[in-house]
């Protein structure tokens, strides 16, 4: 009567998310073909603890080892950055019949805010570029422009959440939980998903966007300070290096007497192990943020000094020492807070993306160029959006101010094997909608996967029922343009 | 297109036809530059008096004024009007934010446009400016507002009526704030909006060959490979006509009885469906299609008939075999075994006994009454024994002292604050309701002490269940049987929800999942967008269940006071809510007549103002200034007087009181509403989409458990449907296959660290089976035939051997059932979030045991992790030093805000129900227990503690903190370990902590302390 395995778990594995009474020595697989072998819960006293983070095999060979995720948070106007609308030079303020809907509801007219940007051609590829990105111009051979993206909801709350995990309810596990879920992390002195927030705040719902939703506490990210302790409770608070090493000596002497007569409780031992990982993070993580090991040429090429610049300077130069250490998932937000603390320009457009732009221009010309020069780039996929684009028209009578778009926006991707110096997809004439070629966000998440060598329609997570996918129960593919 | 027609009455809608002419021509004018809008604008306008032209009394026909605040002036404009004689007129110096309002009757579900002409002057302030809104939409139909000065121009908006059959129309001035100036309105319009009908000009023949050339290669191109191709998505066909008609899930692609309505026409349109996904056929090749199905969709040539697709697993269906599924049956009675072994101290003993000896394996040896005591009091009431309570108990000979020490802990108020908590998890309690506000759910903390207070109080479970599905509907309703329907409020709501009627059925999706997994054990769920695939449980019984909750109200609209009214009813007695609303209205009352006072004072000050001066009397700071600066001014024909000021400053400091002492607000509940006793038709909704609604369906009960029918009763006072109580009542029944069973296997997992079933909230097909079904059975007939009684259940596997054995490994049992399937041994478990955190405080002798109840508590959360927020600190309050020393099930639970040493010790995540915590070691747990500003905190006062205990002597300080941490006597070996330790700190000079404080650390995270043997 009962489907025969029918997600391909093992008994032992299907216990383990059952929560039975052994739950949570380790993690076990829930994937297909054996993917998490190695993570089988043994109960038989031979199989040693292993971190829930250690890496894990591939479906298929991956292009990329770690990815950063530039998240621009309040959504960036994509026909003023990088989506080029010669057709709309000169129709400033004329009314337009265009259909709309952003968190002024929907609309079926609006008057046009005319790109206020110059646009000029670029590289090899000749792709336009507005003057807001002059340095990240100069990279255009190298970044592949989705021009066509939509998403589920042009409302923040629900479109973050839809970029960060998949859908628009909250409760899903992100990104770079699913992530780390799949692959583990290659260094495990340090976290798997590192999460770097703008100096003006968090995005709105905050920790919900690094949420590892229903999946353990231990896929979700880490927040990384580039000021101060890197990492909440790292550093022993007054305590000398060395008393500490003394401290944790005393506690697994004490948790050694206790293990003898419990020898086969592996959660014990997993237990004195974790103060030896933790010990270890303690050491590596301050090394891993120490920029003083960087030439003075490096901080200049990233801006550190730069007034605007310096913030996200600092962060993506963190980005790139985290993912040659090993760390899977990075993601920087760009813009934090409320209103034009972030990219959301609904009042002032020019003044809003200007100062974002600036700040994070440099940063980002500087990340590409690094990665490339250290030999990371091929392994390392960057991947710069926001929640969702903005409207051609404007939000109010008065001003430049544009609403969200959710119909159509772009998002790029360079490096980890996407191909450079190509553009997919179109928007109309305004921008107002995508056109041609049409992605929805589970094309982006199913391409990111992809580099990393996993297979979206395989990677799931059984949960109240149902196996549940990053990209949700109805699959999704790579966008195979993109694809080198 | 530019729509700012200056030209006017040539689009004065009163003649369809020309409307649709003029409109083809700006299409064909305008090309594709910008996306057009196709549709027809045709049909009567809804207004009448559209015009204005029909006054009576002074007052135009079939309107009315509205003002939201401040003092308008309305008045008729009989000079002119943007067509015929008047129109109407909007008008304040000081602002205001008022409309000229219609009562617009509509059909339901159909889409609209609205026009009107507006003319304004100097129109400025705060407010948006003019435009026309409707007061039940939030955003859908305004139009853009307009400000400053400007001639006669068209407005236009389009809206959908919805559910509605009446709404509201503003001519609005202001606009969520105040304007001044002037507006005039005319000629407003409303008008439906229908698809334009396509000529028929082709003969059947010519249709044929048009076919062929234009539509063929298109729908060969863009939709064969999804939609009969490899595969067939929605299970439709579009590869030949026939099964073009026959349609898919979603019904016909082709209808033959109404071809414009067609779906193949929406879905390319990009309106019920988005087809192709991959993006918009070009403007001819939709063109091409729409004539294609208009003349009849001749289909020419090929017609290609995809093979039989064969199902790989097929869905398992309602039939007697599935049926027989064995939790979908009552539970058999079932005699214990009688093993007559010496060992068996109940029947659940014989249960575990029988299966342990037909493994050959024997029950390890009872564990110590170190171990028991100490196993006890964490299971009963989540805290360690004091050290005194300790003592007495391995003092105590007595046959009973351990049966006496279970009375007692069940006896115990704390037994509440940690069964409690395990009920929470199933029905995902937070106090807030994530998204972009996540805001804090009002009074939501009464549900959470109503089941602390239910537990106490031994409430039959029946009862339990009844109160929070229906506890509204039933005939005697009490403060706490509504407070207990605060269950159906207590999951995630968005505020700003992308489709609103999406939305409902989302929340509602919320309700059925978590009320079919916590209460049932199965996951109904499962079966919203089609047939559960490995349950029998097909799509329509998802909806026959959703039913129950059809008429429920959503949570709330959008902000906090539609949240009190949607989701919030006053709990006290009515002589106190008459009282209430008595001193309310006198409070109003008050402000308004000193209001009136103060305005008369105002009106006449005014007239000596300079231009600034009215700029500054805006900020109620600067008035009684300004109005002191008029003392000895003559105004009109008086002068201005020192007792005319100070009478106005009276006024003023007495409208300040006024308003800082509003009545005392009245005690209220977070609970569940309806609208009124009809519900709304309920219809399964094809793949999930809440705007694709299939057949009509009545409230019924999964099929698959031969239910008896629901039996509906209106209740007297006609507030809700009864559906619920109906529901209520088969889940708390006897009868209930799976209810009782269900429960007694969280009780039995709370108390083993795994239930019987090891999936406890899936009893269905791939749910794991029970390892002991026949105890199940038994266990499940016990409680019912007990009265659905915890306590004394508790007390039954409290008392059996099987829970008294010890932890102890065994190699020979290990190797026969390593994972103790069995029962041969009692398992470890690790403290939970709460207890270790109840724990500490515990033992350091800070924990508030005493306080119980009431709002949540706000413990110290790092600012780098409020950091993280998007206000930092927005929504997290201070909690007093009395009140931070609570324990944890009185910490708020904020959904985008968790507390962080909470979460890495693996607390429910709260955005669905959660059967089983998970148990995870890492690395971040371990660095939290010893350098977190909390641990460190504890263990500082905690070695204050310890001086104080033994003030001299090192050892007895260390024996003294072992002990406490530990619960048992310590080993002089221990002893003399943190003794070194301390010893070896205090010579190091560099070193500045107390080593007594950083030996407390040391002690707080000793495995003995966070394990339970």
């Amino acid at each position: 009567m009962k489907p025969k395995n029918f997600c391909g778990r093992t008994r032992r594995e299907f216990m383990w998310q059952a929560g039975g009474g052994f739950a949570g020595t380790a993690l076990a697989g829930l994937m297909g073909n054996q993917f998490f072998a190695s993570q089988a819960v043994a109960a038989d006293d031979e199989t040693a603890w292993e971190n829930p983070l250690a890496a894990k095999a591939s479906h298929f060979a991956p292009k990329a080892k770690s990815i950063i995720f530039l998240f621009m948070y309040g959504g960036p106007s994509h026909i003023d950055t990088f989506d080029y609308k010669p057709k709309m030079t000169g129709m400033d303020n004329k009314m337009v019949d265009v259909k709309t809907f952003g968190r002024g509801g929907h609309k079926n007219q609006g008057r046009i805010v005319e790109p206020r940007w110059k646009f000029k051609q670029h590289g090899e590829c000749g792709k336009w570029v507005s003057s807001l990105f002059p340095n990240v111009a100069k990279h255009v051979d190298d970044i592949a422009f989705i021009h066509s993206m939509t998403a589920d909801s042009p409302i923040h709350g629900s479109a973050m959440l839809q970029m960060n995990s998949g859908e628009i309810l909250s409760g899903s596990p992100c990104l770079g939980s699913w992530v780390n879920y799949g692959l583990g992390t290659e260094n495990q002195n340090l976290p798997g998903f590192v999460v770097m927030l703008d100096k003006r705040g968090g995005p709105i719902s905050g920790p919900k966007n690094w949420s590892a939703g229903y999946m353990p506490a231990s896929f979700q990210a880490t927040q990384l300070r580039s000021k101060g302790t890197p990492i909440l409770n790292l550093s022993p608070n007054q305590i000398e290096k060395l008393t500490q090493r003394k401290m944790i000596d005393v506690i697994q002497q004490y948790n050694q007497d206790h293990y003898i007569n419990r020898g086969d409780n592996t959660n014990l031992a997993a237990r004195i192990a974790s103060y030896e990982l933790a010990y270890k993070m303690q050491a590596s993580a301050p090394e891993a943020v120490d920029l003083n090991q960087e030439s003075e040429e490096t901080k200049k090429l990233y801006g550190l000094e730069h007034p605007q610049a310096g913030y996200f300077g600092k962060q993506c130069l963190l980005a790139r020492r985290m993912v040659e250490r090993g760390v899977r998932f990075v993601q920087i937000y760009s813009g934090g807070n409320h209103n034009d603390a972030n990219w959301d320009a609904h009042g002032d457009l020019k003044q809003n993306h200007d100062l974002h732009a600036m700040e994070t221009d440099q940063p980002i010309a500087a990340l590409l160029e690094d990665l490339k020069r250290r030999g990371l780039f091929e392994e390392t996929l960057v991947v710069w959006g926001g929640e969702f684009g903005r409207q051609p028209t404007a939000e109010y009578a008065k001003g430049t101010g544009r609403d969200h778009n959710a119909y159509g926006f772009t998002m790029w991707m360079a490096g980890g094997g996407i191909k450079g110096g190509i553009s997919v997809g179109k928007t109309d004439e305004l921008g107002s909608r995508a056109v041609e070629d049409r992605f929805h966000v589970r094309r982006i998440h199913a391409t990111i996967l992809n580099q990393m060598g996993i297979d979206c329609d395989r990677l799931s997570y059984f949960f109240g029922g149902l196996d549940r996918k990053l990209v949700g129960v109805e699959g999704s593919t790579p966008i195979p343009q993109l694809i080198s | 297109m530019t729509t700012c027609v200056s030209q006017p009455s040539v689009l004065k809608v009163s003649n369809g036809a020309f409307t649709c002419i003029f409109m083809m021509y700006l299409l064909f004018a305008f090309g594709s530059a910008a996306l057009a809008d196709d549709d027809l604008v045709s049909g009567e306008n809804l207004i009448r008096n559209a015009s204005f032209e029909n006054i009576k009394n002074d007052q135009p026909v079939d309107w009315k004024t509205s003002t939201w605040s401040g003092q308008p002036k309305f008045e008729i404009e009989t000079e002119f009007g943007h067509t015929g004689k008047s129109c109407v007129k909007i008008s304040s110096s000081e602002g205001a934010d008022a409309s000229w309002s219609y009562k617009l009757s509509v059909k339901p579900n159909e889409e609209y446009e609205l026009s009107a002409w507006i003319k304004t002057d100097k129109l400025d302030g705060g407010g948006l400016g003019s435009q026309l809104n409707f007061h039940e939409l939030q955003m859908e139909g305004k139009t853009d507002p307009i400000r400053g000065t400007k001639d006669w121009t068209r407005v236009t908006s389009r809206f959908h009526s919805g559910p509605r059959s009446e709404l509201l129309l503003n001519c609005l001035y202001g606009g969520w704030g105040h304007s001044t100036g002037t507006v005039w309105f005319d000629d407003v319009s409303v008008v439906m909006v229908r698809p334009e009908p396509v000529k028929l000009t082709m003969s059947k023949d010519e249709a044929g060959v048009f076919f062929e050339d234009k539509v063929l290669p298109v729908l060969q191109k863009n939709c064969f490979e999804c939609h009969g191709g490899e595969k067939t998505k929605a299970e439709l066909v579009l590869t030949n006509r026939d099964d073009m008609v026959a349609g898919g899930e979603s019904g016909a692609a082709i209808k033959l009885d109404d071809l414009a309505e067609s779906l193949l026409l929406s879905a390319i349109n990009y309106d019920a469906f988005e087809m192709p996904p991959s993006g918009m056929l070009s403007k001819t090749e939709i063109a091409d299609i729409t004539t294609w199905v208009h003349h009849g969709a001749i289909w020419k040539g090929a017609q290609i008939k995809p093979a039989p697709v064969v199902e790989s697993h097929s869905v398992p269906q309602v039939n007697t075999e599935t049926k027989k599924w064995w939790s979908f049956n009552k539970p058999k009675p079932v005699p214990s075994p009688q093993t007559k072994s010496a060992w068996v101290s109940n029947e659940i003993d014989e249960f575990i006994l029988t299966r342990l000896q037909a493994n050959e394996l024997s029950p390890n040896p009872r564990a110590s009454k170190q171990t028991l005591i100490r196993r006890a009091y964490y299971d009963l009431t989540g805290l360690p024994p004091t050290p005194a309570e300790v003592n007495q108990f391995l003092g105590d000979h007595a046959s009973d002292a351990y049966e006496v020490m279970i009375d007692r802990l069940l006896d115990s108020k704390h037994y509440g604050e940690k069964w409690g908590r395990h009920w929470l998890d199933l029905v995902r309690y937070a106090e807030s309701n994530s998204y972009e506000r996540d805001s804090t759910k009002p009074f939501v903390w009464r549900y959470r002490d109503y089941v602390i207070k239910s537990h106490n109080e031994d409430k039959p479970f029946d009862q339990f269940v009844i109160e929070q599905l229906a506890g509204d509907e039933l005939e005697r309703m009490t403060p706490d049987s509504l407070i207990a329907t605060g269950y159906y409020r207590l999951g995630i709501w968005d505020d700003e929800p992308v489709d609103k009627n999406q939305a409902w059925y989302d929340d509602m999706d919320d309700v059925l999942a978590t009320t079919s997994q916590a209460f049932l054990g199965i996951t109904v769920n499962c079966a919203r967008c089609h047939d559960h695939k490995i349950d029998p449980i097909p799509q329509a019984d998802y909806y026959k269940m959703l039913s129950f909750f059809r008429n429920v109200q959503r949570y709330g609209v959008r902000g906090h006071d539609t949240v009190l009214r949607q989701s919030t009813r006053p709990i006290e007695s009515q002589s106190k809510q008459d009282q209430f609303n008595s001193e309310t209205k006198a409070h109003r009352d008050a402000i308004q007549a000193n209001r009136n006072s103060m305005a008369e004072v105002e009106k006449l000050v005014k007239t000596n103002f300079i231009p600034v001066e009215h700029e500054e009397f805006r900020h109620e700071n600067n008035r009684v200034r300004l109005v002191k600066q008029r003392v000895g001014v003559t105004i009109g024909e008086q002068v201005f007087t020192t007792a005319d000021a100070e009478k106005y400053e009276q006024l003023f400091e007495e409208m300040k009181r006024l308003r800082q002492q509003p009545p005392k607000e009245m005690e209220r509940a977070l609970c569940v509403t309806e609208n009124g006793s009809d519900a709304p038709k309920t219809h399964v909704m094809i793949r999930g989409n809440a705007n694709s609604p299939g057949d009509e369906v009545q409230p019924g009960f999964p099929s698959v458990l031969s239910p008896p029918d629901a039996e509906i009763t209106v209740p007297s006072n006609k507030k809700t449907t009864g559906r619920r109580l109906a529901l209520a009542k088969w889940i708390a029944s006897p009868d209930n296959p799976l209810t009782a069973r269900v429960f007694v296997n969280r009780i039995w997992q709370h108390h083993f660290g795994r239930g019987i079933v090891r999936s406890s909230n899936d009893f269905g097909f791939q749910g794991i089976k029970p390892s002991h079904p026949e105890l199940l059975d038994w266990l499940a007939n016990e409680f019912v035939s007990g009265g659905w009684k915890m306590k004394k259940f508790h007390k039954m596997l409290m008392m059996s051997s099987t829970y008294q054995m010890s932890s102890a490994p065994n190699e020979a049992s290990t190797k026969v059932d390593p994972t103790n399937n069995l029962f041969w041994r009692f398992d470890m478990r690790r403290l939970t979030a709460e207890e270790i955190r109840d724990s500490i405080l515990a033992v350091n002798g800070t924990l508030n045991r005493n306080k119980m109840f009431g709002p949540s508590i706000f413990p110290t959360i790092e600012k780098e992790i409020l950091h993280g927020q998007s206000q930092p600190g927005s929504n997290w309050g201070r909690s007093s030093p009395e009140d931070i020393t609570r324990r944890s099930v009185y910490i708020h639970i904020k959904r985008s805000l968790p507390v962080p040493m909470m979460q890495s010790f693996d607390v429910a995540d709260t955005d669905s129900s959660c059967p089983v915590r998970f148990n995870t070691v890492q690395p971040t747990q371990a660095l939290g227990m010893i350098n977190s500003v909390f641990v460190n905190e504890q263990a500082a006062i905690f070695a204050e503690i310890v001086k104080k205990h033994a003030p001299e002597n090192l050892n007895e300080q260390i024996e003294f903190a072992l002990k406490q941490v530990l619960q048992r006597n310590p080993t002089s070996a221990e002893i003399q370990r943190g003794a070194q330790f301390v010893e070896t700190q205090s010579q190091l000079k560099t070193e500045k902590v107390d080593p007594l404080k950083l030996f407390c650390v040391i002690a707080l995270n000793l495995n003995e302390f966070m394990y339970l043997d």
